[in-house]
């Protein structure tokens, strides 16, 4: 097996406060700590299982900047062979059409025969760049996959629907699997192990060398535009139920159901 | 594969840890506080793993993952061994070869990546000192305290108080002092009990340079854990390091603090391991607290070396025991319950998180209370 | 020319929510450009199903066809395309769901058109179409514009809207299968359904916390049974495993697990620190905790401060009721 993945670095912003750059257009990341991209991290881990159990090989990609070096090395340590890593800011990044390019231009013309990526980014949620990709590669794929079978020639994914529900589909290879968290145990990169994969590839390259023109990934060729970042009004954090017990019981069962929630 | 990092060199693991030097008297396992709530028998331990080819299925054993790290067993060693480094070598081998229990990987990450093993971004470490007057120290310039926060303390807000009243304290006694702000990273005490030893000769290595920069007399401490991680595994460290009791102990004998009021209170202190076991600090928090107007400090039965462990450390706050028997840290304030102290004072965070939440669950929150030294002292500060 | 395409979504013989849904959104969108809503229902065997929908007032556009009988996003895909083609539609509007995230990025790709993923809202504005699309977990908000284009396409985030009332009666146009024949390189297999019994909390939808405040075992029955009442599995603090109330796999937080569920309603969970770093991931919180204080109330969306023992069953006997 020969297989892709296809990463992102991204903000953890599950607790801190998000402010909007007055560029109107980007948000102030100088307090984030940033870390591979949850649903990535388990496409990284069923990338190395997949060739522990079949051989192979398994190569890295990801657009982002130097920083995300550290995630990509964490991946090289448990056990991917090498990295690729795209740095251009000419690339429309917030359009996953746009990304699905940049990634389709990576992989084009190799040999492979699965490219994994995490069913969703957690930053920008948009569940988009593996399923664009796999058209542009011209393969088969399958989403939110939450167990990977790996058969002659084909594979058995089982895609989460809602409700826990799962929609088995076998698919030829090559194919785009895009990964659900919780399809597997993530392990550790140990720092030794970091350390030791220092000595594996990771290749740095823009655009240019990859062969393909600015004008087919940047704000031009993209056809949505991202106007502007606000922050939603929310009515303070916390609504405060009050009343007397059965009141709030009550009224908090209504919000519940009201909202969708139940 | 990277995997089964057996000896280093040409130790073996038993070399390495001097494991032939055992007598198997037995002390470690019969001086052993958790040997009351899980399997963990610290002795067959240090005899089994003499023999190499046993190492990866003892590392397979839960029960390497009950030790709190308290040094009960390396104290009661009449040989000088430290047996619990024996479990700590096999934490190793789990660890190295990737395939740790989800919470340590994310505790272990989070060290290596934000220098905290709270999953808390770096550039949220000093949050704590927002309102507050806190000198932070300038590498080119001479400071006689450098303080050092620990990752518990800068980002648990139960225990943000430590820093928040050592500051106030400082700042009324006018001592030189300068904290080191959010380039300061984790001691690494944890992550060395937690077996991770590449993580912890980085830690070593960054934090010994980082901190050899500073012009400081000495280092400041807030937690035993960075204490005595200091002071017995940073070999290159060029400064001493003191545990915040003992610069305080001192000022107070320097006559440079006082309370301005009493607190007519029964209170008992808890010993935490790596303040007194390890680091051999007994006197210097108790006078603190004596010098207390009105406070009747009580002993425990178990005190000083021989006090009884909260199972806060040896990376236990991201490991649970699965043993369903009562914490110690329970047993611990029952017996401060049944002597009548209505303060169980402590001087490290993780006391602090494990006493309270068994005060807690044991319904005694009406009647007695939980306080880090520093809580007691800024309310006395007034 | 200026009609809206709305994707109809159906599972082993029902419509799902998000088709209804997106009936709430398309008349007014369909007004603005200058057209009609037409609702495509792929299937085999869809009478029904076409009945029910042309009930919302819409014409409903039935490919029924034997290849058609399982889901498949290929197919669905070639169908769109094909339809896409034939009628030029103004705006295709599918489900943000686990079909339509399936499909639409592909045939965006393969049609070039303008695409924006999880939209929770959308407006013509001057000419222009606009979405408004959610980042950082919602914590902000992205204006969208979509460059001028024949065909415009979308995924519509569940829940956002909600379904209109059955209006007036619509019509019901049949038309040809554009598939010739069947996949080679996607089939349907079978579907799974989740197992009962052994729960991964990780994986829960709706989350039922417990902590110190429930005091004893003996009030597990009335959690239980607002759990059972509205799906959900029971996690609880390392307090409430401890006592045994629970077994160690539902314990949320630093030494037990992270969930991420769509609610999180945490009951006599006092929230410290160990404790909420384990729901960071979870979109709405519900506190009840008698302890003003409570940290946990700085994590939550909706608070009552109160006594859980209270609060429970009546919560529960209302929302039996609410839910009929």
């Amino acid at each position: 097996m020969k297989t892709f993945v296809c990463i992102k670095y991204v903000p953890d912003t599950s607790e801190a406060e998000v402010k909007v750059n007055p560029d109107g257009t980007s948000v102030d990341s100088s307090r984030f700590s940033f870390d591979i991209n949850d649903a990535d991290n388990y496409a990284v881990e069923e990338s190395v299982l997949i060739k522990e159990a079949h051989g192979g090989s398994v190569t890295i990609v990801s657009i982002g900047p130097k920083e995300s070096e550290v995630m990509i090395r964490m991946a090289l340590a448990k056990g991917a062979d090498n990295a690729v890593r795209v740095e251009d800011s000419r690339i429309a990044a917030y359009d996953p059409l746009m990304v699905a390019r940049t990634l389709a231009g990576v992989i084009k013309g190799q040999e492979f025969d699965l490219v994994l990526t995490g069913c969703m980014a957690s930053d920008d949620g948009q569940m988009a760049t593996g399923v664009a990709l796999a058209e542009l590669l011209g393969v088969s794929h399958a989403a939110m996959v939450k167990k990977l079978e790996i058969l002659d020639g084909k594979v058995k994914a089982h895609r989460e629907l809602e409700g826990g529900l799962m929609e088995v589909v076998e698919l030829s290879l090559p194919a785009v699997i895009t990964i659900q968290t919780g399809i597997n145990e993530p392990r550790y990169a140990p720092i030794r192990g970091i350390r030791e994969a220092q000595k594996k590839e990771l290749k740095v390259v823009n655009l240019d060398d990859l062969g393909i023109a600015a004008d087919q990934v940047d704000v031009s060729a993209s056809k949505i535009v991202l106007e502007k970042l606000y922050i939603p009004e929310v009515v303070s954090k916390a609504e405060i139920i009050e009343g007397e017990p059965d009141e709030k019981a009550e009224k908090l069962a209504s919000i519940l159901v009201k909202g969708g929630l139940v | 594969m990277w995997g089964m990092m057996m000896s280093t060199e040409n130790q073996t693991f038993a070399e390495k840890l001097d494991l032939f030097g055992c007598i198997q008297c037995g002390r470690c396992t019969g001086g052993c506080p958790v040997t009351v709530r899980t399997n963990l028998n610290v002795r067959r331990f240090v005899y089994d793993a003499k023999n190499e080819e046993m190492l990866e299925e003892l590392s397979k054993l839960a029960e390497i993952w009950d030790c709190t790290a308290c040094h009960t067993c390396a104290v009661r060693c009449p040989k000088g061994l430290k047996p619990l480094e024996v479990l700590f070598g096999l934490r190793t081998l789990v660890v190295e070869s990737g395939k740790t229990q989800p919470t340590v990987r994310d505790a272990l990450e989070s060290v290596f990546r934000e220098g905290n093993p709270w999953e808390k971004p770096r550039a949220t470490r000093y949050d704590w000192m927002e309102g507050l007057e806190v000198k932070i120290a300038d590498p080119e310039q001479p400071v006689e305290n450098l303080f050092f926060v620990c990752c518990t303390i800068a980002y648990d807000p139960r225990v943000q108080i430590v820093a928040k009243n050592l500051v106030k304290i400082l700042n009324q006694a006018g001592v030189d002092y300068g904290f080191i702000g959010e380039n300061e990273s984790c001691c690494g005490s944890e992550v060395f009990a937690l077996g991770e030893e590449g993580l912890f000769e980085m830690t070593v290595e960054d934090n010994t340079e980082f901190l050899n920069e500073f012009q400081a007399r000495q280092l400041v401490t807030l937690s035993p854990h960075c204490f005595t991680t200091f002071r017995t595994r940073y070999p290159d460290l060029n400064k001493p390091v003191l545990h915040y009791t003992q610069l305080l102990d001192q000022l107070l004998q320097e006559g440079k603090i006082s309370w301005n009021q009493d607190l007519p209170k029964k209170i008992v202190f808890h010993d935490p391991c790596y303040l007194g076991k390890q680091s051999l600090v007994f006197d210097e928090p108790r006078r603190l607290l004596k010098s207390i107007q009105g406070v009747e400090l009580l002993e425990f039965d178990r005190s000083r070396e021989r006090s009884l462990c909260c199972e806060g450390g040896g990376g236990k706050m991201w490991v649970e025991s699965e043993s369903k028997a009562q914490r110690l840290a329970e047993t611990r304030i029952k017996d401060a319950k049944e002597m009548g102290a209505e303060i169980v004072a402590v001087a490290c965070p993780f006391c602090v998180l494990t006493l309270e939440d068994a005060m807690k669950a044991l319904g005694y929150e009406e009647e007695m209370r939980v306080a880090e030294i520093t809580e007691l002292l800024g309310e006395l500060l007034a | 020319m200026g009609n809206v395409f709305v994707l109809a979504e159906h599972r082993q013989g029902a419509l799902r929510d998000i088709t209804l849904e997106m009936l709430a959104l398309a008349p007014g969108l369909a007004k603005d450009f200058g057209g009609e809503v037409e609702v495509l229902l792929l299937g085999s065997g869809v009478d029904a199903l076409a009945e029910k929908l042309s009930g919302y007032g819409v014409k409903v556009l039935v490919v029924d066809d034997p290849l058609l009988a399982d889901y498949n996003s290929d197919k669905y895909q070639k169908v769109l395309s094909a339809l896409i083609d034939q009628r030029k539609p103004s705006l295709v509007m599918v489900g943000h769901t686990a079909q339509g995230v399936d499909m639409a990025p592909a045939l965006a790709v393969e049609k070039d058109l303008p695409f924006v993923a999880d939209v929770i809202d959308l407006k013509l504005e001057e000419g222009v179409l606009k979405a408004t699309r959610q980042l950082y977990s919602g914590k902000v908000n992205a204006t969208i514009a979509f460059k001028p284009a024949d065909t415009y396409l979308v995924t519509v985030r569940e829940a956002a809207f909600e379904a209109p009332d059955p209006s007036a009666a619509g019509s019901i146009e049949k038309i040809d299968s554009p598939l010739k024949e069947d996949l080679d390189y996607r089939k349907f297999v079978e579907y799974i359904e989740a197992e009962v019994g052994d729960v991964d909390i990780t994986q829960s939808e709706v989350l039922v916390a417990i902590g110190r405040g429930l005091r004893e075992d003996k009030n597990l029955p009335i959690i239980e049974e607002l759990a059972n009442t509205i799906k959900a599995d029971l996690c609880g603090s390392r307090a409430a495993v401890d006592a045994g109330w629970l077994p160690h796999d539902r314990q949320v937080g630093t030494s037990g697990k992270s969930v991420k569920p769509k609610l999180y309603i945490a009951l006599g969970i006092s929230g410290a620190f160990q404790h909420v770093a384990g729901i960071k991931g979870a979109k709405t919180v519900v506190a009840v905790n008698k302890d003003p204080e409570a940290p946990i109330f700085a994590h939550a969306d909706y608070a009552i401060v109160d006594d859980l023992l209270k609060i429970v069953p009546k919560l529960t006997e209302k929302l039996k009721e609410l839910k009929g």
